[in-house]
Order: C-alpha cells, then sequence, then structure tokens
C-alpha cells in the first residue's frame, strides 16, 4: 500500500455502494443477443466542464430493454451540490421550480437505478466522472458497468473500427449532428432528460445500423472498445 | 411528476385522436406507460391470425402496411402514416389481428398497454365513440392522412367540453326497436329461423315465460351453428342458442348502451326493464341501429327543419347543427362534405323562412303572388363556405314588372326580404355590418336594375365597385326562381367579356390584401383597436385566397362555380401546368376554414382573429405552410394581368 493512501484515505463502502458492486461482478455473457441488454442512457447538465471544479445541476436518464425505450423509467433529478447557491440558480433559472434531492438521497438513488446496465452516453466519459466525483465520498471508485459512448459507437459505424479521427470533424459527430443524421426531432436539446431521451432514440437507430454490420451479441458490441 | 421525457411523449400524442380527447392527467398517465421500439425496414410488426399483443400501436415516424392474406394471395390494405393508430382491436376484443403489420420504411413505434387505455375506454365516453365510429365502418386504422387538410384537422383540434355526444343525446333519433321479437327456448329452429324471416331481423330473444330474456340468436349464429354443423333445423332452440345475455336498462343514458356493445362486441344489446336478465324484454338495439342513427345527423336536421316553422325550433336545430359541426371538424371529417351539409341546412332555413315570409305577406299583395323572384346569397354563403353563423350577405332579385306595378312590387318584395332576413337573425346569423342584406332597399331590385348595377361596377371598377364585385360575384340561388340568378350569370360574363380590362383592376384588387407575414416571417398582427397583437385570418389569409379564385374562374369564363377550393379544383384542370399549386391553394384554404371554424366554436365568435401565442409551434408552422400559395399565386397573377404596367 503506498504512502500517499494515508495521507488521502480512502472513503468507507457506504453498504449500497457494496451491492451496487456486487450486481456487476457477474459478467455479461458474449453470445447475449443485443435484444436481451439493458441500457441506462443518461446525461447530466452541470455548473461547468471542469470536474474538479463543477458540480451535476440535473441528472436525466431512461432504460431501454427488449430494444424499447420504456417511457415509464424516465427520471430527472436534481442533486444539491455545494455551488447550487444563490448565483448559480439565478444563472440557470430552473433550479428554484424543481424538487431538489440531497446527495445522500440522489447517490443511493442512482446507483439502484443503474444496476448492472450498461450505461450509455453522449460523450459519457464527462457525465461518468461528474457522477463519480458525486458517489466518491460513499466509497465509489469506478463504474463497473460496462459502456457505451454513442459518439464511439456512431463513428465505429460510420467509419469503421480503426477510423482515423484525423479524417473527420469531431463536431460531426456531436449529438445534434448526429439527431440530425439519424432523423431524431431535437427537442428538449440542453435539459438533462431531453438529452437522454434523445441519445436513447440514437441508440435504437445505432443498434439497428450495428445488427446490420455483424454486431448482434454482446462480444461484438464490446469488442474494440 | 411529470419529467421532460413523458411531457415530450405527451406533446406527440395530444397531436393525434383518440389521445387529443384525454383530460391532462390521463394523457399523463398514458404517455408514462409508453415503450418505444424502432423497427427496421422488412420486419413484422405482428401478423395476422397471431394473438393480440398487450399494445396497440401509434405511428411516430416511418411508414407501416397492413397486409390481409388470403391463401396464397397477400393484398394491402393500408398504410400507415405519423400519428396513425393501429392494432387497436386488441384493444377491444383481444382477438388475433386480422392483418399483418409489416415494416415498410424504418420506422419508431409508440407502443401503448392496452390496460392502460382499457380504463379511459371505460372513463371517457368520446374515446370509446371514437373507436366505436371507426370499427363500425370497418376501418382498421385510425386514419391521420398525411395530406395538409387532414393533419389540420387533427392539429387544430379544441380541446373542447364534450359535444360529440350531443349529436346521440336525444334518445328519439335513435331506434330502439320496442316490438322485440321473441320466442320460448323450446321451440325448433325452424320456427324461430321462419319468424326472423317474416319479420325481416336480423335476432331474435328467446325468452322464459314471463318474457325474461335468457338467450339470443342472430342470423350469424344460424350460419355457424346451424348449418355448418349440420344441426337439424328441428332441434330446441334452447340448444344453439348464445345464453350469457348481457341487458341493460331501456331508459339507460345512449352512451351507457353504447359502450356497453363497445367493450362486449355485440351486435345486439337486450334492453329489460330494470337492466337485469329477470324482468321482461323492453326493447333491442343493434350497431345497424347506431350506424344509421350516426349517418342520419344530418338528415335527421335537416328533416327537422323542413318540419317546422316554427322560429324557436329553428333556431334550437340551427344550434345543434354546430353541435355537429364541432364534433366533425374534431373528427376529421372531409371539408367539402362538412360544407356541404352546413350549407344544406342553411339553405332550408332560408327556404323556410321564405315560407313564412310568402305565408304573412301574399294575401295582402294577392296580385303579386305570381312573379318571379329569388333570394341569393352573397359571400362565404354564397360561396357554401359558410360554417359559422357568421354575418349574412344576402339580396333578392325580381322580374320586371310592367311601369304600373313597380313601387307595389318593390314594397312587397322588400317585405318578403325584410321578413327573411329576420327569420335568420333570429335564427342566430349575424346581422351584415355592411348593411348588404335583402331587407335594404337598394339591395332588393328587379332584374334590370341589377343587370344596371352589375354593368356600373364593370365599367368604373372604382374601389367601392371593386369592393362590391367581390361579394356580389359570388351570388347563389338559395330559393324562389333560380332562372332570374342564371340570367344574372350569363350578364356578369358578357359584360366582362366585352370589357376584359375590368379583370385587371380586379387583379390588382386582389393583390391588395395585407399579407399575412412580415419580413421576419413572423404573423402580422392587428396594431391597434380591439384586436391588438391578433391576427387576422379572414382578410389577411382567407381573403386573398378567394379573391384569386374568383378572378381566375372568372378570367377562364367558368360559370357555376362558387366555393372557392372548388374553384382550385376546377383551376387545377383547366391549367394542368399550375395543377400542383392550385391543388395546394385548395388544401391550404381548407385549413384555413376549418382553423376559423374551430377557434370561433371555442370563443363563441367569428373566429376571425387569432392570437398566434395560443397556438403551438407546429400550429404555427403549418399555418404558415398555408400561406405559401398565396404569395406563389400572386405572382403568377401579377404576370398574367400585368400588373406592374397597370399600376397607378
Amino acid at each position: 500500500m503506498s504512502w500517499w493512501k494515508f495521507w488521502k484515505p480512502k472513503s468507507e463502502k457506504a453498504d449500497f455502494v457494496a451491492s451496487f458492486l456486487q450486481q456487476s461482478r457477474t459478467p455479461i455473457p458474449g453470445i447475449r443477443a443485443i435484444d436481451q441488454l439493458n441500457f441506462v442512457v443518461l446525461d447530466t447538465e452541470t455548473t461547468g466542464l471542469n470536474p474538479a471544479q463543477d458540480f451535476i445541476l440535473s441528472f436525466g436518464a431512461i432504460k431501454i430493454s427488449q430494444m424499447t425505450i420504456q417511457v415509464s423509467t424516465a427520471v430527472e433529478w436534481y442533486p444539491v451540490s455545494p455551488k447550487n447557491g444563490k448565483a448559480t440558480a439565478a444563472i440557470h433559472g430552473l433550479l428554484e421550480s424543481k424538487t431538489p434531492v440531497q446527495i445522500s438521497e440522489f447517490v443511493p438513488n442512482l446507483l439502484s437505478y443503474l444496476g448492472d446496465s450498461i450505461l450509455v452516453g453522449h460523450h459519457l466519459g464527462f457525465d461518468l466522472e461528474m457522477l463519480l466525483k458525486t458517489c466518491k465520498p460513499f466509497g465509489l471508485e469506478d463504474f463497473p458497468n460496462f459502456c457505451v459512448d454513442t459518439m464511439n459507437l456512431a463513428i465505429r459505424l460510420e467509419q469503421g473500427p480503426n477510423a482515423d479521427r484525423h479524417q473527420f470533424k469531431p463536431e460531426e459527430y456531436s449529438l445534434d449532428s448526429l439527431c440530425d443524421r439519424y432523423g431524431i426531432q431535437k427537442d428538449d436539446r440542453h435539459t438533462a432528460a431531453g438529452d437522454a431521451f434523445l441519445t436513447a432514440q440514437l441508440l435504437l437507430k445505432l443498434l439497428v445500423v450495428a445488427k446490420n454490420k455483424g454486431i448482434r451479441d454482446f462480444s461484438a458490441l464490446s469488442k474494440s472498445w | 411528476m411529470a419529467n421532460v421525457i413523458v411531457n415530450r411523449v405527451t406533446e406527440f400524442l395530444k397531436r393525434f385522436p383518440p389521445f387529443s380527447f384525454l383530460s391532462k392527467e390521463d394523457l399523463e398517465k398514458v404517455s408514462t406507460a409508453v415503450e418505444i421500439r424502432y423497427l427496421e425496414k422488412g420486419e413484422v410488426l405482428f401478423r395476422q391470425g397471431q394473438d393480440a399483443q398487450p399494445h396497440f400501436f401509434i405511428l411516430k415516424e416511418g411508414s407501416i402496411q397492413l397486409t390481409e392474406t388470403h391463401q396464397e394471395s397477400e393484398e394491402i390494405r393500408e398504410y400507415c402514416d405519423e400519428g396513425d393508430v393501429f392494432g387497436v382491436l386488441a384493444l377491444l376484443g383481444k382477438r388475433p389481428y386480422l392483418l399483418t403489420a409489416k415494416v415498410v420504411e424504418n420506422s419508431l413505434i409508440y407502443a401503448i398497454p392496452v390496460s392502460i387505455f382499457e380504463q379511459m375506454l371505460e372513463q371517457n365516453s368520446r374515446v370509446a365513440l371514437y373507436f366505436a365510429a371507426g370499427f363500425a365502418s370497418g376501418q382498421v386504422v385510425i386514419r391521420q392522412d398525411l395530406s395538409h387538410g387532414q393533419k389540420a384537422r387533427g392539429l387544430f383540434k379544441t380541446e373542447s367540453r364534450d359535444h360529440s355526444l350531443l349529436i346521440f343525446s336525444d334518445q328519439s333519433e335513435i331506434k330502439i326497436s320496442e316490438k322485440v321479437l321473441t320466442c320460448t327456448g323450446t321451440q325448433s329452429i325452424r320456427t324461430a329461423a321462419q319468424k326472423m324471416t317474416e319479420a325481416q331481423v336480423s335476432s331474435i330473444v328467446i325468452v322464459d315465460d314471463e318474457n325474461r330474456p335468457i338467450g339470443i340468436i342472430t342470423d350469424k349464429d344460424l350460419r355457424s351453428r346451424v348449418i355448418v354443423k349440420s344441426v337439424s333445423t328441428e332441434v330446441a332452440i334452447k340448444d344453439i342458442m348464445t345464453s350469457m345475455v348481457i341487458t341493460r336498462k331501456r331508459t339507460a343514458a345512449f352512451s351507457d348502451l353504447y359502450l356497453t356493445m363497445i367493450k362486449n362486441r355485440l351486435h345486439h344489446l337486450i334492453l329489460t326493464e330494470d337492466g337485469t336478465d329477470q324482468t321482461p324484454v323492453s326493447g333491442i338495439i343493434s350497431d345497424h341501429d347506431i350506424l344509421l342513427s350516426m349517418g342520419n345527423s344530418p338528415a335527421v336536421l335537416i328533416h327537422g327543419l323542413m318540419n317546422t316553422l316554427d322560429l324557436k325550433e329553428m333556431k334550437s336545430i340551427r344550434d345543434r347543427a354546430e353541435q355537429m359541426l364541432r364534433y366533425y371538424l374534431e373528427n376529421e371529417v372531409a371539408m367539402d362534405f362538412v360544407a356541404s351539409v352546413m350549407t344544406e341546412i342553411n339553405d332550408v332555413i332560408i327556404r323556410q323562412a321564405s315560407r313564412i315570409a310568402e305565408g304573412r305577406f301574399s294575401k295582402e299583395y294577392p296580385e303579386l303572388s305570381e312573379i318571379r323572384y329569388c333570394f341569393l346569397s352573397m359571400g362565404s354563403e354564397g360561396r357554401e363556405e359558410q360554417l359559422l353563423r357568421t354575418d349574412q350577405d344576402n339580396a333578392l332579385v325580381y322580374e320586371d314588372v310592367r311601369e304600373g306595378l313597380k313601387e307595389k312590387t318593390a314594397e312587397y318584395f322588400l317585405k318578403i326580404g325584410t321578413a327573411i332576413v329576420e327569420v335568420l337573425l333570429s335564427c342566430g346569423f349575424a346581422s351584415c355590418p355592411g348593411k348588404i342584406m335583402a331587407s335594404n332597399p337598394e339591395w332588393v331590385q328587379p332584374l334590370s336594375k341589377w343587370k344596371t348595377y352589375f354593368s356600373q361596377w364593370i365599367l368604373t371598377p372604382t374601389q367601392e365597385a371593386l369592393l362590391k364585385a367581390s361579394i356580389f360575384f359570388d351570388f347563389r340561388p338559395v330559393t324562389g326562381s333560380s332562372g332570374l340568378a342564371e340570367e344574372l350569370s350569363m350578364h356578369i360574363y358578357e359584360q366582362i367579356k366585352s370589357r376584359e380590362v375590368f379583370l385587371n383592376f380586379l387583379a390588382l384588387n386582389a393583390l391588395m390584401n395585407p399579407a399575412p407575414l412580415g419580413f421576419f416571417r413572423d404573423f402580422v398582427v392587428e396594431k391597434s383597436g380591439e384586436h391588438r397583437d391578433q391576427f387576422d385570418i379572414k382578410s389577411r389569409a382567407m381573403m386573398p385566397l378567394t379573391d384569386l379564385a374568383r378572378l381566375l374562374v372568372l378570367s377562364h369564363g367558368v360559370v357555376g362555380v362558387n366555393n372557392t377550393f372548388k374553384r382550385f379544383e376546377r383551376l387545377a384542370e383547366l391549367e394542368p401546368t399550375n395543377e400542383s399549386l392550385f391543388i395546394q391553394a385548395g388544401k391550404a384554404y381548407e385549413i384555413l376554414m376549418r382553423m376559423r371554424a374551430l377557434e370561433g366554436l371555442q370563443h363563441d365568435n367569428s373566429g376571425r382573429y387569432i392570437s398566434p401565442e395560443s397556438l403551438g409551434k407546429l400550429q404555427r408552422q403549418l399555418l404558415k405552410n398555408a400561406f405559401s400559395p398565396i404569395s406563389e399565386l400572386q405572382e403568377i397573377v401579377r404576370i398574367r394581368f400585368q400588373l406592374d404596367y397597370f399600376r397607378k
């Protein structure tokens, strides 16, 4: 054990974190068909783009199972963050109207919602980093879930698995451009739930493209990531 | 708590019936339960003969084909487009699918759990009726045609009070057969069938010795249970009857009766004295009766009007017609049908009014009662486009009389005209602010005088003359001698022919209407006054189209087509090069008419002024799209009538 761990001790694992981690311990079998996979498509709105300084303002997500978006599973949460002072509330305007959830409530809810589902998002890495930061105090060090970034999936499907990222502009794979390209009506852009819903529709459409390219099971989906 | 996603789903659903009939809470409940699927071209959502899924579907995007397979061949029954609801049989009978749903283009489908919707079906009679109307006529898809007009019907639907039932509310309209054909259970099948044949009915109720229902047999049962199975016709009827009969009270509300039939997929519903099968049979109602009563509604109203000269009753029938209108508009009935039904009703009122007027004055002027006259409707009523009771525009023409009789004749027909106008007023038609009515001596004139009027307007097309031309040229004979009106039409066309430059003036006038959209494609609203910040749909959108249509048919010398969308239809035939533009213009006009009528019904006014803010984004877009043919047509007119050289 290295010395800095003593200096900055790990947070004690909360029980719900332990049981969350437990769920993902059994790996998803590679031959599981894509339509049998469970996805949680999520998005967050934050106070800024710096995970070190900024905080989550809202979290929106929806589940896909049996290749069907289940509207009944849609959630929209507004965790209370240290930065939700009067100043940011004024900027974003929306906080006052929504019911805030205490972090102590948000994190257990979040983890039980995520379960062992595959996590999906557009630029998912950033959202996960922000979420992880919120969960760290409860002893979570990383999300054990398998993750799919719709941006990478789209690039893989359109440009091939070994795409040279210098060959195209990153804007072509922004959520906006992809929605345009796949005929998804861009409603409620820039709300966490709205973007999650768009991303969910995008995922459904991408998975159909994937199927036609022979990506039919989990092992094919998880390859080369 | 509804979140953004549920709201988004709600926004989509509420544009389409039957979801548009749901309350906000119910709609939210439905939206929350929606499951969204994406199907690829070639996939099959359900197959003919398969058991019903626990969902029915509404198409969000893409295209789905419903096909029916007979032995080897496959027949396409329907195409579904955005907003079409299908697979609804699951809702009612939980029967296997009758058709196969194939995905033609990649499709996004919203699946709605039947269990959620069933509750609404029970509680919301409008939703039930909506489905029932579709099924009764054998519809497999709840249609939401992609044509603009049809789409508009869905979009401009108002959140109305529940009026749809009102057209059925009068129990006397629905034929409930009180003489129910009955037999006892021990009688033979043959005897029962004989009774049915003699009475010419399709069902017979089997009763016990106290006339209480114990079963029912229908034509279909005889086919499937007797003939197909080769059962002897001497067998007692009770052995083959349907014995679990569902009964309702004779006096139950119609909607309740109807719902029972829909819910249980009954073709016949037995009515008893207290609603249970423990009391004697007192009536029977069949789905055929219901269909008849629905189809009959305009006929019932017209029949009612023809049989009364009582003003109060006439007004109440006209009020009921308005409820029917609302029902039609909300249920996407085709506009030409709606307009002609309403026109017919208005015309019958005028005909009755003239009978009242003649009855009152012909005794006073016995020597004049033989003189031919014709009551003319003008403006929108003349064009057969008046849905709401907006201003009346009318006039009266009578044949020329000899010198000595002139004064008296004028006096007589003014009285007749005034009496007709009064009847119309008491039936709820507003009076014309410009006094263009058959109660104004200026507009009650002999044929020769009318010819002079028209010649004058055509010869000296002043601003005022052109305004009058735009109202009077759309005249239509409603009652009396239509020969007079024909003579007048011929006169106009001859005059115009001899002085074609009039059309250039008329064209110039047609371009003077204010534009609907500003430079930034925003609605031009009224700057001041009572209707400040509201959009004048009549003068900015509808009048330009009527003016253009009138001008163009006149320039082709077409007689007798008054209706704006029929004029555009005719123009499309006459000018194949501009066919699509004219068709588009006709559709646009239909949208505008519908929108105005619904607006008027909602606010109990003429519907002329609309607040753009009150419209949804899509409605606004649709309205804007409806304007696009205006500027294109104006451009054609500008070039055709060389208006750039013509400016004063």
